[in-house]
């Protein structure tokens, strides 16, 4: 297989228990593309990105991040696979004790090898980016959900990954800081060739950012590819999520 | 930040301090960076003592025991290693006992190193010192009790052969069994009495004078009510609390005394059926009969001051004050002499010289002679018939040589009038009390010295 | 009753897992300091506090009794000894289990719930080092620190409360308490407190990370924390009593 794909996922099945949440789904996102994942609630959409980031073990199938076989890797080599992508959580996930500054800071600290001047640089750089500056020494619980989802994902970007892994960046999110967003996103897609997997239920936001849309339902992957002909698709479901 | 690091350091420094500190304080308490010498002995019972319990040299804390080394056979007694502070080596010589103490009824074991005779060698490092075994609680306790049945079996020996005449000796008997119930009843006073060496002392030097001198009838009931007295309130106390394996320790002067008690209590026995028995000489059976019931009436005369005086035993003091029990038996010569009410030159006094009063018997001890009993009552008869209802004071005096002497003589003295005028006029003991001047008289009566017993009759308070 | 062995698996496997982290790199000393200020010096009030009370409602107890056997001179060396030898590291162990285990079952399963830990596993960092490692091990250093502590206290609260009912003088009182006192009979007790700071690091912090039944899983992880470390810091005790015991057998008295 080659290395053109950043994240390529392979037949891969993941259960809870009884409930099978992912059946056999693969799908591959190459460098400087985007895919939008689209989804009832429940698809297994979340689940998806964090297989993807081997914050679960798939039941079965292969998922690979570049060349390395994440579901395989432990210890030192997963931290290293890890530290190439960024993953917006959708609760945002900060750390509730830490401030935002710090919440940034930890990472750059513990990972790497940055002088304090610099990591002050990269957090102003990726506060202003998501446009909470101002806000770097507040705690989590002092921000609106909307401004902790932009903390995330500031967070995410910190170590400027190969690959970008977005849950619902724009819930919760007025119209225009929602576009914000997406142009954050565009930009880090085009002028850094990031690869991205962005979850939303935003279709505006998806068109604009996404080069193709994967659609999960129940637990399958229902239909993959470029907006315009999935409008066509023949699946009900996945026709009325893209809208057309 | 800062702040916070900062008291967290205090934390973690000062914690680390205090352990330090601790660490030290116990290093201290052990000695174990003075001097130090290492004594042996052996036991062939231990009694409860580990490595690291307190040795003590003449009562000061010296050091511990350093090892115990287990016997290899039965036969074979256990070796402890005793470190002692070097200081106190010059008091421990080749001939210092050593032997298992303990600090009251609940405290640690501890090994007691007594100091040696002048003139025996320094003990030298590694010297095995001799030891005395301790004994243990159940052997006393057993002899205790057979003790207080075989006195039991006595006093109702006597009782059966001359029925009916021994009233006094019941009334005595009844209560020395008041203080037998009051001690049981009186809450901590064992508790206290265990505690205080004082007074085991006492019991002891009481038992040991009554061995020395032979043996009278007085001074074994004395004493065999007494420790038996003792050895039943503790017998009970000590089976209630169940504290049996813990006193044996303590108990360790009181068990002297026990051990004695029983060739009194024989002795006791033997004068008893010598008085009432067959007489080996023929004198007829009423002559001895009527011999004995004299001798008799003394001796219940003496149980019941005794049992007065057992009252005014420094133990009791607390208890007996508290029920009323308090009476002139306690007079003790130096606050006696002090005294107005006793000194007062109104008082009326009869002065009893010792030669019409006593003689000598047979075994040393002194008792009143047929003019004597005369004289007293002379003298009762002087004092006027008041002087019987009023509180009277028998003052003993002896002009023995050494001060000792005076002081029992003096003593004995003003017992036996005290108790031939109980048992001739039946005196409310309450009334009456004895004390020992040894030669000398109070001041105020006029007398430099004087050598037998004055009838003090305290003048009627308005 | 499967369950059973299944947890004591679990949570034995979890045990070791610490133990194996501890000394790999990194070692966390920035997370041990915080969280030794966390454990000990936030629990010092409770601990000091209690100490003294304790320590005069002990002396209140026993007095009466030593004072009818006569025995006063040992009413200091009961306190010290009792202090020493249990009181001190078995209710310190007690207090912490309750304050320190129930803030680490609660606050790790929050940010299991919340996804903070998948958030720093997902920044490569290792979140049982991160998280756990350092919780345990300020618990094991901070427990000795804080009996000794009780321990202090507690004698201080016997002394006020015996100087108020006979006036006996500190030097004298510290000389009975420290009387035949050996070094067994402080420092395994005080270790032992090692062991306890184990089992509530441990235990709190493995029902912290390891359930994930969102905002109601926190409760349930709080309150499982103290009640399973109570209970095992009282189960290691009678173990370590007995080991003390046999290890040095002049500290039996
Ligand atoms: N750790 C987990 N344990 C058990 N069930 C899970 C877990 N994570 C997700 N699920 C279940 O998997 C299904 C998919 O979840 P998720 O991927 O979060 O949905 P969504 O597509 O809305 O993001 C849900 O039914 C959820 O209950
Ligand atoms: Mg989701």
């Amino acid at each position: 297989m080659s290395s053109e794909n950043s994240v390529t996922l392979h037949g891969v099945s993941k259960s809870f228990g009884e409930k099978q949440v992912l059946d056999n789904v693969s799908f591959s996102v190459g460098r400087g593309e985007a895919i939008c994942v689209l989804g009832r609630s429940g698809t297994g959409k979340s689940v998806t990105l964090k297989l993807i980031l081997a914050l679960l073990k798939p039941d079965a199938g292969n998922i690979r991040i570049g060349d390395d076989e994440i579901t395989q890797l432990e210890g030192q080599e997963l931290s290293r696979v890890r530290r190439r992508m960024g993953f917006l959580f959708q609760s945002g996930a900060l750390f509730d004790s830490l401030s935002l500054h710090d919440n940034l800071a930890l990472p750059l600290r513990r990972l790497t090898k940055k002088s304090k001047d610099e990591i002050e640089e990269i957090i102003d750089r990726v506060l202003g980016q998501v446009e909470l500056a101002g806000d770097k020494h507040k705690m989590p619980r002092e921000l609106s959900g909307g401004m902790q989802k932009r903390a995330g994902l500031a967070r995410a970007l910190v170590f400027e990954p190969e690959t970008l892994l977005v849950d619902e960046p724009s819930s919760g999110l007025d119209r225009i800081t929602a576009s914000e967003i997406d142009d954050l996103l565009l930009d880090q897609k085009v002028r850094r060739g990031s690869a991205m997997i962005i979850v939303t239920h935003d279709l505006h936001g998806a068109r604009r950012v996404g080069d193709r849309f994967a659609v999960l339902d129940k637990g399958r992957l229902a239909g993959l590819g470029r907006p315009q002909d999935l409008e066509k698709h023949e699946n009900e479901t996945v026709r009325r999520l893209v809208g057309g | 930040m800062r702040n916070h690091n900062v008291t967290i350091g205090i934390f973690i420094v000062s914690g680390l301090a205090l352990f330090t500190l601790v660490l030290f304080t116990i290093g201290n308490e052990h000695k174990a960076f003075s001097p130090h010498v290492d004594l042996h002995t052996e036991f062939a019972n231990i009694s409860g003592l580990t490595k690291g319990s307190d040795v003590q040299v003449a009562g000061f804390d010296a050091g511990e025991i350093a090892d115990i080394e287990v016997p290899k056979s039965p036969s074979g007694r256990f070796r402890l290693v005793l470190r002692i502070d070097q200081r106190l080596n010059p008091l421990v010589r080749t001939d210092s006992l050593v032997t298992v103490d303990s600090e009251g009824i609940v405290g640690d074991k501890f090994v007691q190193i007594h100091g040696g005779s002048a003139n025996a060698r320094e003990a030298a490092a590694s010297t095995t010192l001799p030891s005395k075994e301790p004994l243990s609680l159940a052997d006393l306790l057993e002899s205790s009790n057979d003790l207080i049945n075989g006195a039991n079996g006595t006093m109702k020996g006597v009782q059966g052969k001359l029925d009916g005449t021994l009233d006094a000796a019941t009334k005595t008997i009844n209560n020395a069994n008041d203080l037998i119930v009051g001690i049981k009843q009186g809450k901590g006073t064992v508790g206290m009495l265990l505690r205080d060496q004082t007074t085991a002392t006492e019991i002891q030097q009481a038992v040991a004078n009554g061995e020395q001198a032979t043996v009278s009838v007085k001074q074994a009931s004395a004493s065999l009510k007494h420790a038996s007295g003792q050895a039943d309130a503790l017998v009970s106390d000590f089976a209630s609390r169940g504290l049996g394996g813990k006193v044996d320790q303590t108990l360790l002067s009181a068990r002297g005394a026990a051990g004695n008690l029983d060739s009194i209590s024989g002795q006791l026995h033997q004068t008893m059926t010598e008085a009432l028995g067959e007489d080996g000489r023929g004198v007829d059976a009423g002559g001895n009969i009527q011999q004995s019931l004299s001798n008799l009436t003394e001796t219940t005369g003496n149980m019941a001051a005794d049992t007065e005086a057992l009252k005014h035993e420094f133990f009791f003091k607390g208890f007996f004050k508290h029920r009323g029990y308090y009476s002139l038996a306690d007079l003790d010569p130096t606050t006696y002499r002090n005294d107005r009410v006793f000194t007062n030159p109104d008082n009326g006094r009869a002065w009893l010289e010792a030669a019409r009063l006593f003689e000598q018997t047979s075994n040393g001890q002194e008792r009143l002679t047929t003019e004597g009993k005369l004289q007293i009552e002379e003298a009762i008869a002087e004092l006027g018939d008041g002087a019987l209802n009023g509180p009277l004071v028998i003052e003993g005096y002896s002009s023995q040589s050494d001060s000792g002497t005076q002081l029992a003589a003096s003593h004995s003295r003003a017992l036996l009038v005290l108790h031939y005028i109980h048992a001739r006029y039946q005196v409310d003991l309450r009334n009456i009390g004895a004390v020992a001047l040894r030669n000398t008289p109070p001041p105020g009566v006029h007398k430099e010295t004087w050598d037998g017993v004055c009838i003090m009759a305290l003048k009627a308070s308005s | 009753m499967i369950g059973i062995f299944d947890f004591v698996g679990a949570v034995g496997l979890f045990g070791l897992r610490v133990i194996g982290s501890v000394f790999r790199i990194p070692f966390e000393l920035e997370q041990i300091w915080r969280h030794i200020g966390e454990a000990g010096v936030r629990s010092l009030a409770l601990v000091l506090s209690a100490g003294l009370a304790l320590g005069v409602v002990m002396t209140l107890h026993t007095r009466g009794a030593l004072v009818m056997f006569g025995a006063t001179a040992m009413i200091p060396k009961l306190q010290s000894l009792g202090f020493f030898v249990e009181i001190g590291p078995l209710v310190a162990a007690l207090l912490v289990a309750g304050r320190v285990g129930a803030g680490n079952g609660a606050v790790l399963a929050d940010m299991r719930a919340t996804e903070q830990i998948d958030a720093i596993e997902a920044l490569s960092m290792d979140s049982f080092k991160f998280l756990v490692v350092p919780r345990v091990v300020a618990c094991v250093i901070a427990l000795p620190l804080l009996t000794v502590f009780m321990d202090f206290c507690g004698i201080l609260g016997g002394y006020l409360s015996e100087y108020t009912l006979s006036h006996i003088s500190l030097h004298l009182y510290l000389t009975r308490a420290f009387q035949g006192m050996q070094w067994s009979n402080f420092v395994p007790p005080t270790l032992k407190a090692l062991v306890f700071g184990f089992i509530i690091g441990t235990i709190s912090c493995f029902f912290g990370y390891t359930t994930n039944e969102g905002a109601e899983g926190v409760g349930r992880a709080a309150t499982s924390s103290v009640v399973v470390s109570s209970l095992l810091i009282i189960l290691a005790d009678v173990i370590l009593v007995k080991i003390i015991f046999l290890t040095f057998p002049g500290s039996a008295t």
